[in-house]
This record gives structure tokens, C-alpha cells and sequence, in this order.
């Protein structure tokens, strides 16, 4: 695997067919073609069911790797299959899941804590939309507070639309030991791929939290998704960083420009409810985050 | 080679002369001793392949289709709770074409948590597509894992195989078998050759969602459960010629000129074989009908055992309520005309079942008029 430097370092050659089935500026589609120029050929790419798996509605496939899908919450488990399966056969190939948001956090969390706990040589990449997004935007422990879901429609009792904080799943993995813990984002794709690489030549379990801009269920123009991240990142409402499981170190890799997070939530149809209060108090979450993490104060740090 | 073993040590014996390559399991009473004796002979050098502990049944089924994906063979052992857990992936495994193989020992289910033989686990999974045989001796579970991977991977089947047997009356219970010779089943059971699999160097999607083609893909898992009836005869008839051991789908005794005939499975067939030997000594004509393979279902070998009998005894260790034991409407679907079909439902959460019970109760199905189904509590 090539390191990934500068744009340059991309390979022209794409590992995924056109026409898919995804909805038009789907951040998910995008992270998965970034994530198999970064691994190339040798890979086998698990999937859960979710958004991808109708990318490769029979007869016809995208995918110019091995693709497998079993269930939704077997991201884990099928990847340790097929590892066991390979050092069988004295056969060698990167094993990476591509897996929804819901399939990772909630459904199939047994699942990834197990390939951790077995610190299996499997790349995790969870691509988070931030809801159950195939079945029509439901709220998942990957929604944000204060987002609107079809499970929580803002109203009088619940102004704030979901009133629950999302799950901190990176650093719930980064506390199973495992060798390398990073987030990414697919509006930042040299961040995303250096840590694809970077993660593929460490053995062990690797896990990325993806954030992939929904046009569909977070409500905004199809052709503005990678501009949706990108302002996600520099409000600091997605900090990229990445955390070396042996050497402990925790290091943000990309420090943004901390525009006020009004300016990245005003675009996104699914926090159009919120009042200027309720914006203060995401800002003020957003601040004592970076407040921590600044002062490399990764576990102690409440993320927004 | 002769040894005195248990049902769990007759699958662990059966699974490593398969030579499995991949073991995913988790441990439930009373299968767990297949589980701690791959670990230790995994450590000890004397059998070499992956063993992973994972953290639910759920998981386990989920890695042994991946692993047989890859193709490697994978085999892996369950019951009751555990089986249930893995519902969701059983018709995963069939629809998917893995041809996995797992021991199954049978125990009731939950509520209440009871740990002793009860099929209704096993039954219970009928229909997801799988292969499933019924051991109804430690010798029998042995001889079938082999069997079962020779079948599964045959490729006019390509399904997955369940390898049944009794929660401690087999699975903790020692008897005398003869462990095949590892070089006889090499000749038996070739190397595993899975021509659609997971391979970088001819990528295929597997597992994919399909919409008007749903049916059709479904339906080829019941044609290729209708294959297996030939592709069993086939292997079993192999089996006898190489280590002299013979395995019909059904197994019957007494039954050319029987008025009634017991129908049964598992461990319990062998007291009810005893009653039916009992009531001939009594001057009844009594006969004796077990089943060993439950899916492919055996219509034709069921119908013509039963032909000559005008009444039958279902006996069900196993319970589906809402419609009684789950044995008794596949059996009576194989009959028509005039025959008086009784179902007998015991030995729930492996309740002891006297001889003198099913003595009796088969009189009572030579003797009655209307069908009767009956309870033992």
C-alpha cells in the first residue's frame, strides 16, 4: 500500500463500478470508493446490512473485490470468519468492514467489541450518518443531541427533537486496546486515506468512525454533501484525530477553523428546529470539548 | 479403533477426521465439552486448525458461514438457547449455499430453562434450509459428521448439515464405538473445493439482496434439499462399503406385517424399539419406525415403512404448542386413506419415560377407533 501524501498519491483506478443504487451525493458511496483506492486490489470487503448492501442488488455488482454480506450486526463476526478462514488456507488479503452507523453503535456492537476483544487483523470502518438511514433516518445512539430523526420528531414536550447524547465509539474502542483509533470525515479524503494506510500496515483490530453527510435524511442539496462535512469539521462539532493504541497517544490531525457552529448546523434541515438557546448550549458542549482535547485530555472529553 | 466415549467426544472425534479447518463456538451445557476438547487438542498440536472462542452463538454462526465462505471447512457445536440465538443466521448459511456443519445436542428450550434432551431446538430450526440428521448413538454420531460434510458439499446440494443428538443421554453418556481410521476417511472425504468463494483473485459479491428473484433463489434451496436424498444414499452407501456400518434415512424393526408402528426419533428410540419388542413378545403386532434424516424430509421411505400398518403412533420428544408435537403433522402428511395416526407427546425437558409408558400407549394406538393425542406431564 502506497503512502497517501497529496492528491497526486491517489490511484486513478477505481475499485467501484459506477451506477450504483445510492441516493444522489451519498457521503457513504464516497467514503467506500476512497477506502478501496487506499487498500486496493488485496482486499475483501465486509458489509452489514444497510444503505450499501442495495449497492449490489443482484444481478449486477459494483464491487471489484470480494464483497460479503451476512446480517447487519456481524460486521465483526463475518470479518473474523473469513480471517480464520484465510490463516486456514495460508491465504493473505486486508480484511476491511464498511459498516452503517446502527450496524456499529447499536445492533452489531457485540460484534465489533468481540474483533477487538480478539484484537483480530481487521480494519473497522463504521461510516456514520448519524441514524438508521436505509430505513429512513430513525434516531441511533450515533445521533446527535439536539437532531431532528423520524423517531424524534421535535415537539412541545421535546423541543430539541433527540434529547439523548450520541455514544463517544471511538473511545469506547480505543479502551479495548486495540492498536489504532481514529475518526474521519469524507470531506477531509488525504486525512481519511493516510489513516486507511497508516492503519492497514498495523496487525491487530483498527477501527475509523467515518462521518458521512447524509443529503437525504439530514436534509440539504445533494451537491453540497462534502461541504456539509467540511463545515462539521472546522466548527469542531466533528474533531478528526486519531489515537495510537500503544503508545497511548491521542492527537488531533486536522485543527479546524472553529467556525461557530450556527454556520455548519444552519444548512441541515434535521437541527432547523433548534432555538438560539439550544445552539448555545451545542456551542458551549462543542468548546469544554475542545477545551479538553486541546489540553490532550482525550478521556476525559464529553464529544458533542 | 475401539474406545468407550461420550456423544460430545464422538463429535469431536467425527469433526477432526473431517479434518475442519475452522471451529467459531461458544460454549452451552451440555455441548460445551466439544468445545473444551478442540481447545485442548488445538494447543496440544493434535488438531491444527483455527479455534476462536466468541462472544455469542449469534457470532459464532455469523463467522462459520464467513469462514466457510472463504473455503475452509468449518464446523461448530450448539444447543437449545444457543441454536436459538443463531435463528436469524440459519437461513443465512442455506441461502447463502455455505456448507458448514454443526452438532447439534438437543435440549429444551426456554422458559422455564430446563438443561436435559428435549428436540425441540432441533425441530425448531426445520425449516431454514439446513440438512439435518438425527444420531440416535454415540457410534452414529461419529459416522455422520463425515457423512454429513460429504453431503453438504456435494455440488448438487452446497447446504449446510445439522448433526442431532440427545443432551446428555448421548452427549455426557460413554458407550463403545469404533473411531475410524483418520487414512479410511481421507479416502472417504476429500479435500474441500468450493468453486464460488471468497477469493481476491476472482471477486464475487456473496450474500447479496435480491427482489424478483427472491423466490426463485429460495427455491433452489428446496430442490437442493430434494437432491440430497440421492446424494445421502449415495454417501451412506459409500460409508457401509468402506467401515461396514449401515444408515437408511429411516431405520425400522418389525414392520413387514405390522398393524401399529411407533414413529420416533433420537436417544429415546432405543426404549421404544425395547416396547415394541415387548408388545411382539405379547403377541401385538408392533413395529418400530425411526427417523434419522429430518430434512430432506424422507416422504418416500416414510410411506412405504408405514404402508402395510392401519394405525400409527407418533411419538414427539418435542413440543410446538398451538398444534401438538412437530413430527406428528410431517408424518401424517406422508399417509392417506384409511389410517388412525395418534400422536404421543413425552419426555419434555428429558422427563424419564418408562418402558411400561410406551408399552402402553402403543396398545392404546393399536386399540383406538379415533386418533388420540395425548401428554405425558
Amino acid at each position: 500500500m502506497k503512502e497517501i501524501r497529496s492528491l497526486k498519491d491517489v490511484p486513478r483506478e477505481s475499485l467501484l463500478g459506477g451506477g450504483t443504487s445510492t441516493c444522489q451525493g451519498c457521503g457513504a458511496m464516497l467514503g467506500c470508493k476512497l477506502l478501496l483506492k487506499a487498500l486496493g486490489k488485496n482486499t475483501i470487503l465486509v458489509n452489514t446490512s444497510g444503505c450499501m448492501t442495495l449497492t449490489a442488488l443482484y444481478p449486477y455488482t459494483p464491487y471489484k473485490v470480494p464483497w460479503v454480506h451476512i446480517a447487519i450486526e456481524t460486521g465483526g463476526s463475518a470479518a473474523t470468519g473469513i480471517s480464520m478462514g484465510l490463516k486456514a488456507l495460508k491465504k493473505n488479503a486486508t480484511i476491511a468492514v464498511y459498516s452503517g452507523d446502527g450496524a456499529s453503535y447499536d445492533i452489531g456492537f457485540e460484534s465489533l467489541s468481540g474483533l477487538a476483544e480478539r484484537n483480530e487483523d481487521v480494519l473497522y470502518v463504521c461510516y456514520n450518518n448519524s441514524a438508521f438511514s436505509n430505513t429512513g433516518f430513525q434516531r441511533a445512539s450515533s445521533s446527535p443531541w439536539g437532531s431532528s430523526t423520524s423517531t424524534t420528531p421535535p415537539g412541545p414536550h421535546v423541543p430539541e427533537g433527540n434529547a439523548l447524547h450520541r455514544k463517544d465509539l471511538a473511545k469506547i474502542m480505543a479502551v479495548h486496546r486495540i492498536p489504532y483509533v481514529a475518526t474521519a470525515c469524507i470531506s477531509h479524503p488525504l486525512d481519511y486515506m493516510e489513516k486507511i494506510v497508516k492503519a492497514s500496515k498495523i496487525r491487530g483490530c483498527k477501527f475509523i468512525d467515518l462521518l458521512v453527510p447524509c443529503p437525504t435524511g439530514w436534509g440539504f442539496q445533494n451537491n453540497s454533501t462534502v461541504d456539509v462535512g467540511r463545515r462539521m469539521v472546522d466548527a469542531g462539532l466533528w474533531p478528526l484525530y486519531e489515537y495510537d493504541g500503544k503508545m497511548k497517544q491521542f492527537r488531533v490531525t486536522v485543527t479546524p477553523r472553529f467556525i461557530p457552529v450556527t454556520d455548519a448546523l444552519k444548512d441541515q434541515t434535521r437541527f432547523k428546529h433548534l432555538e438560539a438557546q439550544q445552539i448555545k448550549e451545542i456551542q458551549k458542549m462543542v468548546d469544554s470539548q475542545w477545551k479538553l482535547l486541546n489540553a490532550g485530555k482525550y478521556f476525559e472529553a464529553d464529544f458533542y | 479403533m475401539i474406545d468407550i466415549i461420550d456423544g460430545n467426544m464422538a463429535a469431536v472425534h467425527g469433526a477432526v477426521l473431517s479434518r475442519v479447518q475452522s471451529v467459531p463456538c461458544f460454549p452451552i451445557t451440555p455441548a460445551t465439552e466439544i468445545i473444551e476438547t478442540l481447545a485442548e487438542w488445538n494447543r496440544s498440536g493434535k488438531w491444527n486448525g483455527q479455534y476462536r472462542l466468541m462472544e455469542s452463538e449469534h457470532a459464532v454462526m455469523a463467522a462459520a458461514i464467513a469462514s466457510e465462505m472463504t473455503g475452509a471447512r468449518t464446523f461448530t457445536a450448539s444447543s437449545s438457547q444457543g441454536l436459538e440465538l443463531m435463528h436469524e443466521l440459519l437461513p443465512i448459511a442455506s441461502g447463502t449455499r455455505s456448507p458448514l456443519v454443526m452438532a447439534a445436542v438437543c435440549r429444551g428450550i426456554s422458559a422455564p430453562i430446563t438443561l436435559w434432551a428435549d428436540h425441540s431446538d432441533f425441530l425448531s430450526t426445520r425449516d431454514f434450509g439446513w440438512l439435518m440428521f438425527s444420531c440416535a448413538t454415540n457410534q452414529e454420531v461419529v459416522d455422520t459428521i463425515p457423512i454429513a460434510y460429504k453431503v453438504s458439499e456435494n455440488s448438487d446440494v452446497l447446504l449446510p448439515s445439522m448433526v442431532g443428538m440427545d443432551g446428555f443421554v448421548h452427549s455426557y453418556t460413554r458407550s463403545e464405538v469404533d473411531i475410524p481410521d483418520q487414512k479410511d476417511v481421507d479416502r472417504f472425504l476429500p479435500r474441500l473445493d468450493l468453486k464460488v468463494r471468497i477469493d481476491v483473485n476472482r471477486p464475487v459479491s456473496l450474500g447479496v439482496p435480491a427482489t424478483e428473484e427472491y423466490s426463485y433463489f429460495r427455491v433452489q434451496v428446496h430442490k437442493a434439499q430434494l437432491n440430497a436424498l440421492d446424494v445421502i444414499h449415495g454417501a451412506q452407501r459409500e460409508w457401509e462399503k468402506r467401515f461396514g456400518r449401515r444408515y437408511g434415512l429411516v431405520q425400522g424393526a418389525h414392520l413387514e406385517d405390522a398393524d401399529v408402528v411407533a414413529v420416533c426419533m433420537g436417544a429415546n428410540s432405543a426404549n421404544i424399539k425395547s416396547a415394541v419388542e415387548e408388545l411382539r413378545r405379547r403377541g401385538k403386532k408392533a413395529g418400530f419406525l425411526r427417523l434419522r434424516v429430518i430434512r430432506p424430509w424422507p416422504l418416500k421411505e416414510i410411506r412405504h415403512a408405514l404402508a402395510g400398518a392401519g394405525k400409527i403412533l407418533v411419538i414427539d420428544q418435542n413440543l410446538a404448542p398451538g398444534i401438538g408435537g412437530m413430527l406428528y403433522p410431517e408424518v401424517r402428511s406422508c399417509l392417506a386413506g384409511d389410517v388412525t395416526v395418534s400422536n404421543f407427546v413425552a419426555g419434555l425437558g428429558g422427563k424419564p419415560v418408562r418402558q411400561s409408558e410406551y408399552t402402553g400407549m402403543i396398545s392404546d394406538a393399536l386399540q383406538a377407533k379415533e386418533p388420540f393425542r395425548r401428554f405425558l406431564l
